[in-house]
């Protein structure tokens, strides 16, 4: 079977681990845990009568005096960055991740997440900054970890463009 | 540093048997097993055996190898919740994983980790709050400590603003509280975002109206241009909003607007559980005071703010009589 990484990132306590969450065992938590390192995840999902096996490095957040150490992204296929909208401080820390994985990686299958898509009345990220991510070229979904809207099609997505890369 | 031997061999012991280190050797260039050792039950199912590849049993390495630089992950999660790291380098006969437990100190920083976190949560969450009544900049700016304001209060020349929805009563009297909720909103809005947009602190919401002082926040631009511009861009997000409550078949206000210039003093009222930032001076009752006078689309504004504008606008000059003032001049400005 076809095995692909995938790394997620993204400033601290944007829903990286709940967005796995949600993806590989259908579960949310309201609970914030803060997690440390690294965690693996598998998951097999169907590209176009293809199977493949998901490898999704769930790594920390990103913060001022705990960057993402390099050696983590070696031999990733994919990169989903996630952003939290109801703080638009994450989504500067987001332009600095991309920098430095481009850097490393060269261009690889990204996708910006958009996640808390449920918290509408708090949503703190413009349409500029929306279309500004756009204009990267990568796509952007609106995700939501809590109802699990998009998480399904972002993984599906990444996958599909990992595989077609 | 000069250590007896014996106090030497004992620290490395300690330190080397509390980092349950276990180490693979690889054939160079290769992911095969050639030799193993130390305690690899902390990190592998099964023993590794020779020229297995190491990824088969620890997916960790999946895509990493083989080592053509030396790296390091640090703190990998492991499937029993113990976390590693490890170690990847290579000498002139073979490569080698070296694998150290670091569970202990990952789960001693995760509280710590938790902790902040949570607090810059929280940090972004009261800026979010904050950021509605003064704007994102301002907002940041006082929660990193650089925007404050004394107790006994600080002498100040500001620009008030006062703006109200004319025939907000009778609407009020003859619709539905839902309804007239929704319509407060959205003409609250185009009343609140320019103040924003232009420097202004918002620094009550009256009812169907607010009071703005311009001046007391850092501006490149003049407390009465700021002010003047914010009225003049109230009136005209009212006029869009009416439009799209005309074709929706809505009713329709509008909206006075008062502005005045004097000096104010800039302090904090109130007891020591609750305190709110205000300002006082004469000239704030007589903005408020334009404003009860200025009629649905019009801008009213006293000799002292008009002869401050950079740009004089198109205006004229009435003579009116105000509660608690008396007869005074202003100058009215209706937006085309």
């Amino acid at each position: 079977m076809i095995q692909k990484k995938i790394c997620i990132l993204g400033a601290a306590g944007v829903g990286k681990t709940s967005l796995t969450a949600q993806f590989v065992y259908s579960k949310f938590s309201e609970k914030y845990l803060s997690s440390m390192g690294v965690k693996i995840d598998k998951k097999v999902v169907d590209v176009d009568g293809t199977q493949v096996n998901l490898m999704i490095w769930d790594i920390h957040g990103e913060e001022k005096y705990k960057k993402i150490p390099t050696s983590y992204l070696r031999g990733s296929s994919g990169i989903l960055m996630v952003i939290d909208g109801t703080r638009s401080s994450t989504l500067q820390t987001a332009e600095e991740i991309v920098e430095r994985v481009t850097a490393e990686l060269g261009s690889i299958p990204l996708l910006y997440l958009l996640n808390k898509s449920d918290l509408e009345d708090a949503w703190s990220i413009s349409e500029p900054d929306i279309q500004k991510l756009k204009d990267t070229g990568n796509p952007v979904y609106l995700t939501s970890a809590k109802t699990g809207d998009n998480v399904e099609l972002s993984f599906a997505s990444i996958a599909k463009a990992m595989l077609n890369g | 540093m000069n250590i007896p031997e014996s106090i030497r061999k004992h620290l490395t012991s300690h330190q080397i048997e509390a980092l349950k280190p276990a180490w693979v050797e690889l054939t160079s260039g290769s992911e095969h097993i050639k030799s193993m050792g130390g305690a690899w039950q902390v990190y592998f199912k099964g023993k590794p055996q020779p020229d297995q590849r190491i990824s088969d049993i620890c997916e960790l390495l999946q895509g990493m190898l083989p080592i053509v630089e030396d790296f390091e992950l640090p703190h990998m999660q492991l499937n029993n919740d113990a976390y590693t790291d490890i170690l990847a380098f290579k000498d002139e006969q073979s490569d080698w994983l070296l694998f150290f437990d670091v569970t202990d100190k990952v789960l001693q920083l995760q509280k710590y980790q938790q902790v902040a976190n949570e607090l810059n949560l929280l940090k972004d969450q009261m800026s979010r709050t904050l950021g509605r009544y003064v704007g994102q900049e301002v907002s940041q700016r006082a929660l990193d400590g650089k925007l404050s304001f004394k107790v006994e209060g600080e002498r100040k020349e500001i620009t008030t603003l006062f703006v109200d929805i004319r025939g907000f009563t009778p609407f009020n009297e003859s619709h539905d509280a839902q309804e007239v909720m929704n319509t407060l909103n959205q003409y609250m809005n185009g009343m609140l975002k320019p103040i924003l947009a232009f420097d202004g602190m918002i620094d009550k919401i009256m009812g169907d109206g607010a009071m703005a002082v311009f001046g007391v926040l850092p501006s490149d631009i003049s407390s009465v241009d700021n002010a003047f511009h914010a009225a003049l861009d109230i009136q005209r997000q009212t006029k869009a909003t009416n439009i799209l409550r005309k074709e929706a078949g809505q009713p329709i206000l509008g909206v006075g607007v008062g502005i005045a210039t004097g000096d104010a003093v800039l302090g904090i009222l109130g007891s020591h559980e609750r305190r709110a930032f205000t300002a006082i001076g004469k000239h704030v009752n007589l903005a408020a005071r334009l404003e009860s006078n200025a009629r649905a689309g019009e801008i009213l504004m006293d000799s002292k703010t008009l002869s401050a504008l950079s740009d004089k606008p198109q205006c004229h000059k009435v003579s009116i009589e105000l509660k608690g003032i008396g007869k005074t001049e202003v100058f009215a400005i209706l937006p085309s």
